[in-house]
């Protein structure tokens, strides 16, 4: 029971956590085509540029500040290097936005060091809100949880209720018909892009103080990212939310179960044969947590490669 | 820098005029991720081995010359590091110095044994200052291989003796250990030591190195285990998010760590690694004079005083520089036939204590401490306010692990 | 074409006497390029000429490694596949591997599909550390080369003769299959899947057997690099080999055929000197993907052709200016980002960092041989002046450029501009 509360709860804050990351790209991708694999490195951004920021402007100011320079690094990256090879083909978009991913790391490495930096939640910040089953719950942990449910909130009704929303999603669905009427769908993809990046920037500065702040954060976040954005279906906000979660509640849940394929025969009579076969066998689930998100991934491609909420087609 | 391209011009020179047979200054190869996800760690070996050779060239070198470090970069893959070492070896180098990276120490000692299988007479040798795998001294020993480094079963031994003796260890300890040969080494060093140990293993568990973000459902298991102590080998983030998650929960957990002295480590988890205990092969308060003279002209040196893996690799090329003492050139070059023959009888002492080489298998029985992390440090790391406190001191003898069975060293006749 | 040939056959002179005139580590280095080389255009067979951009074929490269290594160890080079023979193995591993992933992968199309190659991957990639029988755990599965024929292929020397024959035979086998009736299909099926279909071929079947047909070519690749390493690990699954091959073949350019061999060859070379000389390496390869993919969108054998087309329209003199000035802006753009980094990463190291001592001056960093005081204004200008001088010279050199191409519409360079499959031109 414990386990399962506990699992729960750290499920979902993670999957908020992916929820805020992946919300940029997949509107990002729904919009562009652009698979963008310099977005898990706006995320780095963000984290470090609060830790520098921190030490001036403190820890609130310095989160807000660091979301609004990402949004502007992501601006100027649309701008200045994704349009220009936009003609060429999404082929060449994607290894434009890989080879962003190098620079950033390397630029990061160059001025912060191999180490992680010591970006730590503040003293403020750093409580427990209750207490689950005789363990702490820290209160930062609902805030990160807290601040992905508003930003998620806030786009869907920007999207589904604002003027400026219905442009935007038509601008995704059907760009030229936009264009030819009258509204400036180049500075709708920049504007997107922006608010894509500055989301990731902030989950990395909310993200970066809890976890580690080091400059592999892009590499170690960066695939999970694209299997919620593909699972959840590209260019929906209600998918990418929904994909979070459950990959959150997999990872979460998948580390407590000892089972494998060798268990599971056991059941049928045929375990110990299975488990001198090795192997696949003997894999139990708890030490693949961390493929499970792939599988699933292959399995939505599959059968509704559209994913969980994107249209058909 | 200015002496790398220097050397980098030397190398080139030597290579082109290879022909010419004249006293051949020895060329020790440094073969190390230098760039990468884990460059951090091979840019500490490389600072470490450059200290040394400078100060062995200080002394007189070797032969009337002195000994030129070639670096390599291995980018952090196997396939980069056996690249890497073909081109040591091509550029004339006879000593390969590594340890940032277990598999690639597997993937040169591999690589050195075939070398040396199809070139008999012109040996080079392979000194592992890094690689923890234990089957580096064990299924893969070979003659030509040292380890001058610890592994799990020593890492093991004396964390769990150290902390029985502070009464720190409990009676209950959970095994969290990452899904590679390093963790499952741990691991299995920790079963074995529960009866020397007095505790009952209560649980363990295997995770994916380095892709675990949320460690909770983790702490969670190991609380309801009911464990008083964690024994872990994990380096790096898988660390420093245990920690934090533990601390997060609001567990009273005690840390048993093999490398909570890595650079960042405490800058990064802050008070929460306060009270954690690191088994470590090197601390310059446990090493008295000798050891803040060390100290002292390392860091006058690279501007960092030594730390991790910094002080087992100064002495490892110690050691080796006080065999070469004693090695006369033949026909101009160095017979690394002969070197590896006294290498494997030689002893030598380092601020630490004595250590001496184990000729069975080629591993360096070293003095081993035990610290914990505490604000009262003499040496404060990472600019924070904590540093680690030595509380128990092992001896070589104390500390060594026994020779593994699996070792079949085929010697030279 | 006259030319082309004349330049072809003296490629493969030199690459024949390479191993008498360059010194034992460039060797090793040639070998390295040419098995990259081998993939980059086993690759491009898919993605270029097959329209199907695939994100994890390093995959099929490293179960054929894995292949030909477990036949190294159970056949012992003797028998029925003697040591030369074994990148069959390879060949065998890469294409029922690619059937199978091949047959998930080609009923989805454009990105889905690429994602479906990643997906693949990424799970092997996961899975195998833990099936240590057939992977070998991290620590992975080495083997020796055994003698064979006379030869011992016990050095470089005779290793590299065996890769230069079976790369040379594969892309060879490559391009004549260019030529028959179901490469042109392949060129089809990148132009327009729909209408192969209406015409009443199989779309799905070929595909596959394309897919099939390049994960067997990437797979021997593997298989040479298995021989020429001895052992191979989990590693080689990474999604970074299968990203650095897409790279190399859009940096060589995916509509000439040579073009990802040439790419592929210079970034091997590039990133084995590189890493030596410099620690930023990374971070200059980055810069590089970037300006090529913006300034160089067909690929340096796309700029290759539209240089020798302007060369053969005016003649050699003619294009002197324009080549002259854009070689100069590059050399004096790239040493002048150089320094820049090179001055930025000493200063900010944590060397450097802990040797400052508050409201001193900076001590000298030594670069290049000299010493330069970071508070210094010549240390700052020195990178601005080249960087300067270099647009200027830039600026040049395109209105040389512009000028060349005045009277004729750019259609030989346009046309080169890549497409993949299912994409507006």
């Amino acid at each position: 029971m414990e386990f399962l509360t506990v699992s729960l709860l750290n499920g979902v804050i993670y999957g908020l956590l992916l929820f805020m990351v992946s919300a940029g790209l997949t509107l990002i991708f729904g919009m562009m085509g652009v698979l963008n694999f310099a977005h898990a490195s706006f995320y780095m951004v963000g984290a470090y540029l609060a830790y520098t920021l921190q030490k001036f402007v403190g820890f609130t100011s310095a989160v807000l500040l660091s979301t609004v320079l990402v949004g502007l690094l992501g601006v100027i990256v649309e701008r200045f290097f994704l349009r220009r090879v936009h003609k060429h083909g999404h082929a060449h978009e994607l290894l434009l936005t890989f080879g962003l991913t190098f620079i950033i790391a390397e630029l990061i490495k160059l001025f912060y060091g191999n180490f992680s930096v010591e970006y730590r939640v503040p003293e403020f910040l750093n409580f427990a809100a209750f207490q689950v089953f005789s363990t702490d719950y820290p209160f930062y942990r609902l805030l990160m949880g807290g601040v992905s449910l508003l930003v998620f909130g806030l786009i869907y009704l920007l999207l589904t209720r604002t003027r400026v929303g219905i442009v935007v999603r038509a601008a995704i669905h059907r760009p030229q018909m936009a264009e030819a009427l009258g509204h400036n769908v180049p500075l709708v993809f920049m504007a997107v892009f922006g608010i894509g990046a500055a989301l990731a920037g902030l989950a990395g500065a909310l993200a970066g103080a809890f976890y580690t702040t080091n400059p592999n954060m892009a590499l170690e976040l960066g695939v999970i990212v694209f299997v919620v954005v593909v699972v959840g279906g590209l260019g929906s906000m209600a998918g990418a939310m929904i994909a979070s979660l459950l990959i959150g509640l997999i990872s979460s849940f998948a580390v407590g179960v000892d089972l494998s394929l060798a268990s599971l025969l056991g059941l049928l009579g045929a375990g110990d044969w299975a488990r001198q076969m090795g192997g696949l066998m003997t894999l139990k689930v708890s030490s693949v947590a961390a493929t499970i998100p792939f599988a699933l991934m292959l399995l939505i491609l599959l059968i509704r490669p559209s994913g969980l909420m994107g249209e058909k087609g | 820098m200015h002496t790398k391209t220097t050397l980098r011009l030397l190398t080139l020179g030597t290579t082109l005029f290879a022909g010419i047979a004249c006293a051949d200054p020895l060329k020790v190869a440094l073969v190390e991720t230098l760039s990468g996800p884990s460059a951090a760690t091979g840019q500490m070996f490389r600072a470490a081995t450059r200290f040394q050779i400078e100060r062995l060239n200080a002394e007189g070198g070797w032969n009337g010359e002195p000994i030129q470090l070639l670096e390599f970069d291995s980018q952090g893959t196997p396939a980069g590091a056996s690249e890497k070492l073909k081109a040591a070896i091509g550029s004339g180098a006879q000593m390969i110095v590594q340890g940032a990276s277990s598999v690639a120490a597997g993937q040169i000692t591999e690589d050195v044994r075939k070398y040396n299988l199809r070139n008999k007479g012109k040996e080079v040798v392979f000194l592992n200052v890094g690689g923890e795998a234990l089957e580096l001294t064990g299924s893969k020993c070979h003659f030509f291989h040292f380890r001058f480094n610890a592994n799990a079963p020593i890492r093991v031994k004396t964390l769990v003796a150290a902390m029985k003796e502070a009464g720190t260890l409990g009676s209950k300890v959970y095994s969290m250990n990452q899904n590679y040969s390093w963790g499952l080494d741990m691991e299995q060093a920790i079963t074995e030591n529960a009866a020397a140990g007095g505790y009952q293993l209560v649980g363990k568990s295997l995770h994916d190195t380095q892709k675990v973000q949320d460690f909770s459902p983790y702490i969670a298991r190991i609380q309801a285990s009911g464990a008083e102590t964690v024994l872990t080998g994990n380096w790096g983030n898988d660390l420093l998010l245990l920690m934090k998650a533990s601390r997060a929960a609001g567990l009273k957990l005690r840390f048993g760590t093999a490398f909570l002295d890595q650079p960042g480590n405490l800058a990064n988890a802050g008070d929460v690694a306060l009270g954690h205990y690191v088994s470590h092969p090197f601390n310059i308060e446990a090493a008295g004079e000798a050891g803040k003279a060390f100290a002292s002209e390392y860091q006058a040196k690279t501007g960092h005083l030594p730390a991790y893996i910094e002080p087992q690799t100064v002495f490892a090329l110690q050691m080796v520089g006080n065999v070469l003492k004693k090695l006369p050139a033949e026909d101009g070059r160095l017979n690394t036939r002969s070197f590896a023959l006294a290498l494997e009888k030689a002893s030598d002492s380092n601020p630490l204590g004595d250590v001496r080489m184990r000729a069975e298998d080629h591993q360096l029985l070293m003095p081993f401490v035990v610290s914990v992390v505490s604000k009262e440090a003499l040496y404060k790391v990472d600019g924070t306010d904590m540093g680690f406190v030595p509380i128990k001191s092992f001896s070589a003898d104390q500390a060594a692990a026994p020779v593994q069975d699996a070792c079949r060293m085929q010697r030279p006749e | 074409m006259k030319l082309t040939k004349i330049l072809l056959a003296a490629l493969l002179l030199a690459l024949l006497v390479l191993p008498a005139i360059l010194p034992a580590a460039m060797v090793n280095a040639a070998i390295q390029m040419l098995i990259a080389a081998l993939f980059a255009c086993a690759f491009n067979l898919l993605c270029g000429q097959g329209g199907m951009l695939s994100f994890g074929h390093a995959a099929y490269f490293g179960v054929g490694s894995f292949a030909t290594l477990h036949a190294m160890n159970a056949l012992n080079g003797e028998g029925l596949l003697p040591t030369p023979l074994l990148p069959l193995i390879g060949a065998m591993g890469g294409f029922v591997c690619g059937l199978c992933a091949g047959w998930f992968a080609t009923k989805r199309a454009g990105v889905y599909f690429s994602m479906i190659t990643l997906a693949l991957a990424e799970l092997l990639h996961s899975l195998a550390p833990h099936l240590s029988t057939l992977f070998g755990g991290e620590a992975g599965i080495s083997s020796m080369r055994t003698a064979a024929w006379g030869l011992d292929f016990a050095d470089a020397t005779q290793v590299y003769y065996l890769t230069l024959g079976w790369v040379v035979l594969s892309i060879a086998l490559l391009y004549a299959f260019t030529l028959t009736p179901m490469g042109r299909l392949t060129f089809a099926l990148r132009e327009n899947g729909h209408r192969l279909q209406f015409l009443g071929y199989n779309v799905h079947r070929l595909r596959v057997l394309v897919f099939a047909l390049s994960a067997m070519f990437a797979g021997i690749a593997g298989g040479l690099q298995a021989l020429n390493l001895e052992s191979a690990n989990y590693v080689l699954f990474d999604m970074r080999f299968s990203a650095e091959v897409v790279l190399n073949t859009y940096i060589g350019g995916v509509n000439v055929f040579l073009g990802p061999v040439l790419g592929a060859a210079l970034m091997t070379f590039f990133g084995n000197a590189a890493s030596d000389l410099t620690q930023s390496w990374l971070l200059y390869q980055g810069l590089l993907f970037v300006l090529v993919m913006m300034f160089m969108p067909s690929g340096l054998a796309g700029l290759v052709l539209c240089w020798t087309a302007q060369i053969r329209r005016r003649g050699w003199l003619a294009i002197l200016p324009a080549a002259f000035a854009a070689l100069l802006s590059a050399g004096l753009l790239s040493l002048a980002v150089v320094f820049a980094v090179e001055t930025l990463q000493r200063v900010f190291s944590q060397d450097y960092q802990a040797l400052l001592i508050a409201d001193q001056a900076w001590p000298a960093i030594s670069l290049f041989g000299r010493e330069w005081l970071p508070g210094a204004p010549l240390t700052w200008s020195m990178p601005l002046l080249l960087g300067g001088v270099g647009l200027l010279v830039l600026k040049l050199a395109r209105r040389q450029w512009l000028r060349l191409l005045d009277d004729e519409p750019a259609v030989a360079c346009a046309a080169l501009n890549p497409r993949v499959e299912g994409e507006q031109p």
